[in-house]
């Protein structure tokens, strides 16, 4: 029987991509997990990870880095025990010296960090204390209220204001390798949007480090903000209360059996919350900077994985039977 | 079945109906229902194991919900498997619905399509009204409202199945994604002294539940078919799984909380022990609080959304544009947030573009951390569909085996050639095949 203009009409209707959306319709795709697949998947995880893994581990122990905690050593043995009376007096001198060996050949650019442990920049009292638009305006801008108690001193502003930049880590490094003195690169280490957006050129610091406490560094008052990039750095809140910031590159590659007489000044005062100093250089690549834990997870994940899908395979085999 | 009547059409009523004494009337009437329900309870009580159909008329049922005999009228009518009320007037029929609520207990549903219908349809915890002949009264007092009778049917197994299991797996997905999030904030804490320092950004914080994850959560609450609507009035057993709450319950709620807690964990620990320390790029820079947030809170968003497209078996358009457009806003957004000043965007300025992206271990440890947040779910439902399926994972299984075995009777049809065979034989392995299913169909619907 041939169909009339109102049964094609119907069909057209229930064909139609509004009809089959309101009658819950509509093409569908309807997996189900059943044990090919779920065997395949784990495989696929296990033979993609474990190489991943291996990979990245290779990467990672391919990385040289060597750590030095100077907190302790570098306080003088009649002052070991009253360290915090130590760093607080100014007329002691804070001058010490490190021996790095260097085991395997590094490659340059090493990159030179700084390591506090036990200090908390992520507290939500001192990241609040900063004022973005203080740090981008200088001192026109008024708004620098949570900045408190570090606002103002002598009734006259302080720029740049807070806590974050009051606490400015100022220990210095030298770098000394036999009678020559490594070239130390202390420009580019901070990120390129902070120095270019965030501080401001014309800015520059004023009234900074004048009251009665000292939190950490001084700041060169003829330098615009934006070219202070050890404040740079330091404004930049870290994530946990144990991290590193970059202080500099050694432009040159150190050699296997090369030792490095590091002579710094012991001035910032960690002392008086326990707080751990510690210096750090370190080659990179790719992947970044020395840490076995993902190469060794991408493993473990992927064994499991392994694991996991022949248990699976043996069980789904000895019930089927 | 047997049937049970009580009905006061009997010779004696009558002739007292005709001297017209309403007092003597009312109390022959009365003792002979009496009568008629202990009888009737004696008889349901010998035979217990064939079904009773009980038929009572309005005239009886007055009686029959005097205070003296409504306890032993409602016992008899429970123990029936049908209980008929015919000529009842409408206060009648409501009061018998809420006579059977208050002594049951349970969820009543009542059908009706006249306005005589409209006081049980109130009284009743589901009024379903029919609209047609006989007006719109009972469509104006239902909770819903059908055209024909026959409609009640597709009402209750197929939208009822699917908006049980949607409202459920909503509820508790809902739980698990706040759970995951919130706990990655608690985690951090502990790492803040407890300072209140949230691990995001005010600005990813706010739009969690409003741009990442909430349009996966509505295309399952209102899309999602965990089995077809005719495989859902095939298997009417499927039903069941909303009566006995199987889909709802105490274990599942815990377990989806649980779920929630241990993603948080290693999405937590997997990131913070990957990133954190060491330089996380070529060059050298090494991860601060805005980078450590972006990382985490991208990996939350993975996580989460895929779990939702682990746990549902029904992908349309709208599925696949909701679950994957929620990850991709997710990096949109962060791109368009990271591009206004810094005044506004604070931590979040230029984060994905200049730090994140270029990094390969950041892009590394999400995969990481999604697929090893995803892996505790995959192993449960792997397990649990294999060695104890529930009724619709059954019916799915079903389903995918007949479909496959369609096909390759469509294509051993179609690689022989049409002289030699009709259409109506099919090859003989395939015959068998299909024997042997009807059979354990056959078996699982008996």
């Amino acid at each position: 029987m041939s169909e009339t203009n109102s049964d094609r009409q119907r069909r057209g209707d229930r064909e139609s991509a509004f009809y089959l959306f309101t009658q819950q319709r509509l093409p569908a795709c309807k997996p189900v997990l059943t044990p090919p697949w779920v065997i395949t998947i784990y495989f696929l995880v296990g033979f993609i990870f474990v190489p991943v893994g291996l990979f990245t581990l290779r990467a990672s122990h391919s990385v040289v880095e060597i750590e030095e905690r100077y907190d302790i050593e570098c306080v003088p043995s009649q002052f070991r025990n009253d360290k915090v009376s130590y760093i607080q007096d100014d007329s002691v001198p804070k001058n010490c010296s490190l021996l790095f060996k260097v085991d395997k050949y590094m490659k340059a650019p090493i990159y030179i960090y700084y390591q506090l442990e036990n200090y908390y920049q992520n507290h939500r009292r001192y990241v609040r204390s900063r004022s973005d638009q203080q740090l981008l305006h200088g001192r026109n801008f008024h708004g620098t209220s949570y900045c408190q108690p570090l606002e103002s001193s002598n009734n006259r502003p302080i720029v740049p204001c807070g806590l974050i930049a009051w606490s400015l880590f100022n220990d210095t490094f030298t770098f000394i390798r036999g009678k020559a003195l490594l070239k130390v690169n202390r420009t580019n280490i901070a990120w390129k949007s902070d120095r270019d957006h965030k501080f401001g050129k014309n800015v520059y610091p004023f009234n900074f480090q004048n009251g009665t406490w000292i939190g950490g560094g001084k700041l060169n008052p003829r330098i615009p903000l934006s070219n202070q990039e050890d404040l740079i750095v330091w404004m930049r809140i870290s994530a946990l209360p144990s991290f590193r910031k970059l202080y500099g590159r050694i432009e040159e590659d150190l050699d296997v059996g090369d030792y490095v007489v590091v002579q710094l000044m012991n001035d910032y005062n960690t002392y008086s919350f326990g707080g751990k100093k510690k210096l750090v250089l370190s080659t990179s690549n790719w992947l970044g900077g020395k840490n076995d834990f993902l190469g060794l997870a991408y493993v473990f994940v992927g064994s499991s994985s392994l694991t996991v899908a022949i248990v699976f395979m043996l069980l789904h085999l000895r019930s089927q039977r | 079945m047997k049937q049970i009547v009580i009905t006061l059409e009997l010779p004696e009523i009558e002739a007292l109906v005709k001297h017209g004494d309403k007092e003597a009337i009312a109390k022959a009437s009365l003792d002979c229902v009496k009568k008629q329900i202990n009888e009737g309870k004696l008889q349901v009580g010998k035979e217990s194991s064939i079904e009773f159909g009980l038929i009572i008329d309005g005239k009886s049922l007055t009686f029959a919900m005097d205070k003296t005999l409504v306890n032993d009228f409602m016992d008899l009518a429970m123990s029936c498997a049908t209980v008929i009320c015919c000529r009842s007037s409408p206060k009648q029929k409501a009061v018998i619905t809420r006579l059977v609520k208050s002594v049951t207990g349970k969820t009543t549903l009542a059908i009706g399509d006249g306005a005589n219908d409209v006081g049980m349809l109130q009284e009743a915890d589901i009024g379903v009204g029919i609209s047609g002949v006989e007006g719109m009264q009972a469509v104006m007092a239902s909770d819903f409202a059908i055209a024909q009778f026959r409609f009640l049917e597709r009402l209750l197994l197929v939208h009822g199945h699917w908006c049980y299991r949607r409202i459920s797996m909503m509820i508790c997905y809902f739980f698990y994604k706040n759970i995951t999030f919130g706990f990655t904030l608690f985690w951090f804490e502990a790492y803040t002294s407890f300072s209140g320092q949230p691990a995001y950004n005010d600005w990813y914080m706010s739009s969690y539940n409003v741009f990442f994850t909430s349009l996966p959560v509505i295309a399952l609450g209102v899309f999602d078919q965990d089995v077809s609507s005719r495989l859902c009035l095939k298997h009417p057993s499927l039903y069941q799984e909303g009566v006995q709450n199987l889909l709802f319950n105490w274990v599942l709620i815990l377990g989806w909380m649980f779920n929630g807690l241990l993603s948080s964990i290693i999405i937590f620990f997997l990131t913070t022990n990957s990133i954190i320390g060491q330089a996380f790029r070529k060059d050298g820079q090494v991860t601060d609080y805005s980078i450590l947030g972006v990382t985490m809170y991208t990996c939350v968003v993975w996580t989460v959304n895929c779990q939702m497209a682990l746990s549902i078996n029904y992908f349309t358009w709208i599925q696949h544009l909701f679950i994957w457009g929620s990850i991709a806003l997710w990096y949109i957004f962060l791109v368009v947030y990271g591009s206004i000043p810094p005044t506004l965007s604070t931590t979040a300025y230029k984060v994905l573009v200049e730090a994140c992206a270029p990094s390969i271990l950041y892009w590394l440890t999400t995969l990481l951390v999604v697929i090893s947040a995803l892996l505790p779910l995959l192993s449960y439902r792997a397990f649990q569909i294999r060695f104890r399926p529930m009724e619709h994972d059954k019916i799915q299984i079903q389903r995918r085996r007949s479909e496959s075995l369609e096909r390759d009777v469509a294509q051993s049809r179609l690689s022989e050639s049409s002289e030699t065979r009709n259409s109506s034989e099919l090859p003989e392995e395939v015959r068998i095949r299909i024997n042997s299913l009807k059979g354990s169909s056959r078996r699982k619907n008996s």
